[in-house]
């Protein structure tokens, strides 16, 4: 596994060395937000698409503070603070950010990127989703969100060419799930550290490579021993995100002792559970997949007891002995959901640990957060062994 | 004889003789039921209400009575729910007229209003005791460390403590703030599935300086929401809604609308100022705030003061001196009145709201004929409905129109939508008019963090600059 994952680390650093020749040689560079954005049309118009979700550094948050209210979530603040520090290649050659506006922290922070003069197009997407007048919006975005796609490029979009771009997203789809499913496995050959990459890596290596290499590590990890101690506690990962780099807490956990097994967040991972059909209207099957009958994202409305329902699902699935609630700081929506969720986990029995992250992984702060983070593994260890 | 301090606060608001005697108990109904002592009623008798309003002026007292009346609606919505009135409640912010047309309709069979802004607004403004509200939702689910909307809280509040009854239907609008609307979700998951709520909301999704109500696909989708909206409200309360009631509520408000754009603009232009821009946008809070009692008492309050407006300029009187630096904030904190106080220490006085402010378009005939896209396109014609570009151009014409020496940006930080842009409106605003803009990080409704003492210093250095700037020597 380790092979294969340097490899594809390898092939996703190059990746804005990449996109700048693509730019050299006359292709446009389109960044994008979110999952409901669909980056096959921006493939299918023969641009090079650059997902923007980066994060696990405290000084991009903090270098937006400038124009920005200091509450935002980290990963907002993040996706304009990386470039506002120089530290971003990509941006400054993007001909377009395509940014999915879902919430307030990325509707304001979508505007510090137009204050800054930076080319920007939104995407609305409806948190009343259960609405057909929201689905409808939501459809007709798409279809500007197409129009611009081919007036950047000056390219007409095939049909055929995005549902080509479709099979390979829902290849890869379904060589996650495969690999996602040797977790439930006692002692897994996988832990979330590798996987939450492998979903990046998705994002920024060739899609005929990636599923190559995937098809690669699910052979090799379909029969590996388990890479975690026996009877380790099994948890639940639940959060917003775990954005491109902030890998510090998954790290945390399972050097604590702990298999994260399954996982539960809305941004900064694939769908990989909702393919989008490849028959008839692709716009029509990329909404239905992941906006009409995916299990919806928190700031959708309703959203909570559906998705606690998913949660539970995936508790009994998993065999769950923890759930973490991965928090990003100020956001929100999530906080008011944890409290239900909370709630609804105390009345089940499951412990659950809360946990915020503002990107702050100083040396003060690592101490304390690992032993949150390591008293809570100990903690369900003790509960298994008693059990 | 023991003070009757109850007694003293309805006398203060202009309540006499047979009034006083029959809203006397159902004050002290509402005060016991709202938790406020006999202590919290004498310093806001003694202390708070007229260090903090201009209450030599009739109009502004009888504008504290018009919203003690409100408060006793509020705090009777268990009751009023007993004897089968219909309960419907409202957020902020939104556009008054299509929940007033839901009181015009229904009349005495159902309840219209806001009551967490009514609360915290009563609670805060004059009484300073919003404060045992919040610390109860942070206890029951609502953090205190991620800045949360206090508005928000009190509404989670009110309903768990048993002040405020569970709605038949709370339509509430998203088309500013994510917060405002789930909040009715973690209510109905965490307190009581008796909460019914609907939601209509809108994405922000318009390209910086795209103006939002000249899109007319944007406007037909925020009508088709609104229309969808109050359907459902009107199957929940089995009460629909005629067009002859939506125009008797467009028409009080257009007349109370009339009337308090003469008060702001009478009041801004005048030197020296006569009123604060505190009690201004108290003053106009009807317009975004349905009361159940309607516009009658504060209309009548505003008639009353619009006389005293004319009479202190006409005679040269003001509440600061002659040629007192002025400044006009995105949203004066009126509900921390403290503030404007501090600010008039200084020799400063606040005057207008922006965001409270109609601008010459939103005066301006609609270009449609259709009742829900003229109120669609009123939505989008207000600043907050608006990206920041298009908002911009609108804090340019106010700043044009009512002259102040500074702007304030700030005192929204618990909003992620409305409360998050103001450094970059403070920098654009400096840069196309050369106007001081300073931004205060502070909270609107809530001061537990951010007292007098830890806001002193940046204000009085703010209204000192202001006074060197006009070549006033102290």
């Amino acid at each position: 596994m380790e092979a294969i994952m340097k490899e594809l680390a390898k092939q996703a650093k190059a990746r804005p060395v990449l996109l700048q020749k693509a730019k050299e040689e006359g292709k446009k560079v389109i960044e994008y937000t979110g999952n409901f954005i669909p980056e096959e049309y921006i493939r299918a118009a023969g641009a090079e698409p650059f997902l923007m979700c980066r994060g696990g550094d405290p000084e991009a948050p903090d270098a937006v503070l400038e124009y920005m209210l200091r509450f935002m979530n980290p990963l907002a603040r993040s996706m304009a603070g990386y470039w506002l520090m120089g530290m971003d290649v990509v941006t400054p050659i993007t001909d377009l950010i395509v940014m999915q506006q879902t919430d307030n922290h990325v509707g304001r922070i979508s505007e510090l990127l137009e204050f800054k003069g930076l080319p920007v197009f939104k995407v609305g997407v409806p948190p009343d989703w259960d609405k057909q007048l929201a689905v409808d919006y939501y459809k007709d975005q798409l279809k500007k969100f197409v129009a611009k796609m081919e007036e950047v490029t000056g390219n007409k979009i095939d049909e055929d060419e995005v549902r080509k771009n479709f099979a390979k997203t829902n290849a890869i789809n379904e060589r996650l799930r495969k690999i996602s499913e040797l977790r439930k496995k006692n002692n897994p050959p996988i832990g979330f550290s590798e996987f939450i990459k492998l979903n990046h890596y998705s994002f920024a290596v060739d899609n005929d490579v990636m599923i190559g290499k995937l098809d690669e590590l699910y052979d090799e990890l379909k029969d590996a021993p388990g890479k975690f101690m026996e009877d380790c506690p099994r948890i639940l990962l639940v959060g917003h995100a775990v954005a491109i780099g902030d890998y510090v807490v998954p790290k945390i956990l399972e050097d604590a002792g702990a298999a994260i097994v399954a996982d539960f967040l809305d941004e900064g991972i694939r769908t990989y559970n909702d393919d989008v059909a490849l028959e008839g209207n692709l716009i029509d099957n990329f909404v239905d997949a992941k906006y009409v009958n995916k299990v919806p994202i928190d700031i959708f409305q309703p959203a909570w007891e559906q998705r606690f329902e998913y949660i539970k699902k995936l508790i009994e699935e998993n065999r769950i002995d923890g759930v973490v609630w991965y928090q990003l700081a100020f956001d929100e929506i999530y906080d008011m959901e944890c409290s239900c969720v909370a709630k609804w986990l105390k009345e089940m029995d499951m412990p659950m640990l809360k946990l915020e992250s503002s990107y702050e992984y100083s040396r003060e702060s690592m101490g304390p957060l690992t032993t949150r983070l390591e008293s809570f593994v100990e903690a369900l260890k003790g509960g298994k062994k008693n059990a | 004889m023991p003070r009757d301090v109850n007694r003293e606060l309805l006398e203060l608001a202009e309540f006499h003789g047979e009034e006083l005697e029959k809203i006397y108990p159902q004050w002290k109904y509402t005060a016991d039921r709202m938790g406020l002592s006999d202590e919290d009623i004498a310093f806001a008798v003694d202390h708070y209400i007229p260090d903090n309003w201009e209450v030599q002026y009739k109009g502004i007292r009888m504008m504290i009575g018009a919203y003690l009346r409100e408060t006793i609606d509020v705090v009777a919505t268990p009751k009023m729910k007993e004897d089968g009135v219909k309960i419907v409640y409202g957020i902020l912010p939104a556009i008054a007229t299509n929940y007033t047309a839901i009181k015009h309709a229904g009349g005495d069979k159902v309840f219209v209003g806001f009551p967490d802004l009514l609360l915290v607004n009563v609670m805060n403004s004059f009484f300073h005791e919003a404060a045992p509200y919040f610390y109860r939702a942070e206890a029951e689910g609502f953090t205190y460390g991620c800045r949360h909307c206090p508005l928000n809280k009190m509404r989670f509040a009110a309903f768990s403590s048993g002040l405020i009854a569970a709605p038949d239907i709370i339509w509430s609008w998203g088309f500013n703030c994510d917060e405002g609307p789930k909040t009715d979700e973690m209510i109905k998951c965490l307190i009581g599935q008796d909460w019914n709520y609907v939601v209509s909301r809108i994405p922000h999704d318009t390209e910086f300086g795209i103006i939002d109500d000249e899109i007319e696909d944007r406007v037909k989708y925020l009508a088709d929401m609104m229309k969808l909206g109050a359907q459902q409200v009107s199957d929940a309360i089995g009460i629909k809604v005629t067009d002859e009631a939506m125009a008797a509520a467009v028409k009080a408000n257009n007349k109370y609308s009339f009337k308090i754009g003469q008060l702001v603009n009478m009041c801004c232009n005048a030197d020296p100022a006569p009123l604060g821009g505190d009690a201004l946008t108290m003053m106009q809070q009807p317009i975004t705030l349905p009361f159940n009692t309607g516009f009658k008492y504060m209309e009548e309050a505003l008639d009353v003061l619009i006389k005293e407006m004319r009479a202190a300029i006409k005679e040269g009187r003001g509440i600061v001196p002659k040629g007192a630096p002025k400044v006009g904030f995105y949203n004066v904190p009126f509900c921390i009145p403290w503030v404007g106080k501090m600010f008039r220490d200084n020799g400063v006085i606040i005057s207008f709201s922006h965001v409270l402010t109609a601008s010459k378009k939103q005066l301006s005939p609609s270009k449609y004929e259709d009742s829900w896209m003229q109120a669609a396109e009123m939505w989008l014609r207000m600043s907050i409905g608006q990206n920041l570009g298009s908002e911009l151009e609108g804090i340019i014409e106010k700043i044009e129109m009512n002259h102040p020496d500074a702007m304030i940006m700030g005192f929204f930080d618990f909003d992620r939508w409305l409360g998050s842009h103001h450094k970059m409106l403070a920098k654009l605003l400096e840069d196309r008019m050369g106007i001081p803009s300073y931004y205060i990080e502070a909270d609107f409704w809530d001061d537990r963090d951010y007292s007098p003492e830890a806001l002193r210093t940046r204000i009085e250095s703010v209204c000192q600059i202001l006074k060197m700037k006009k070549g006033i020597v102290e």
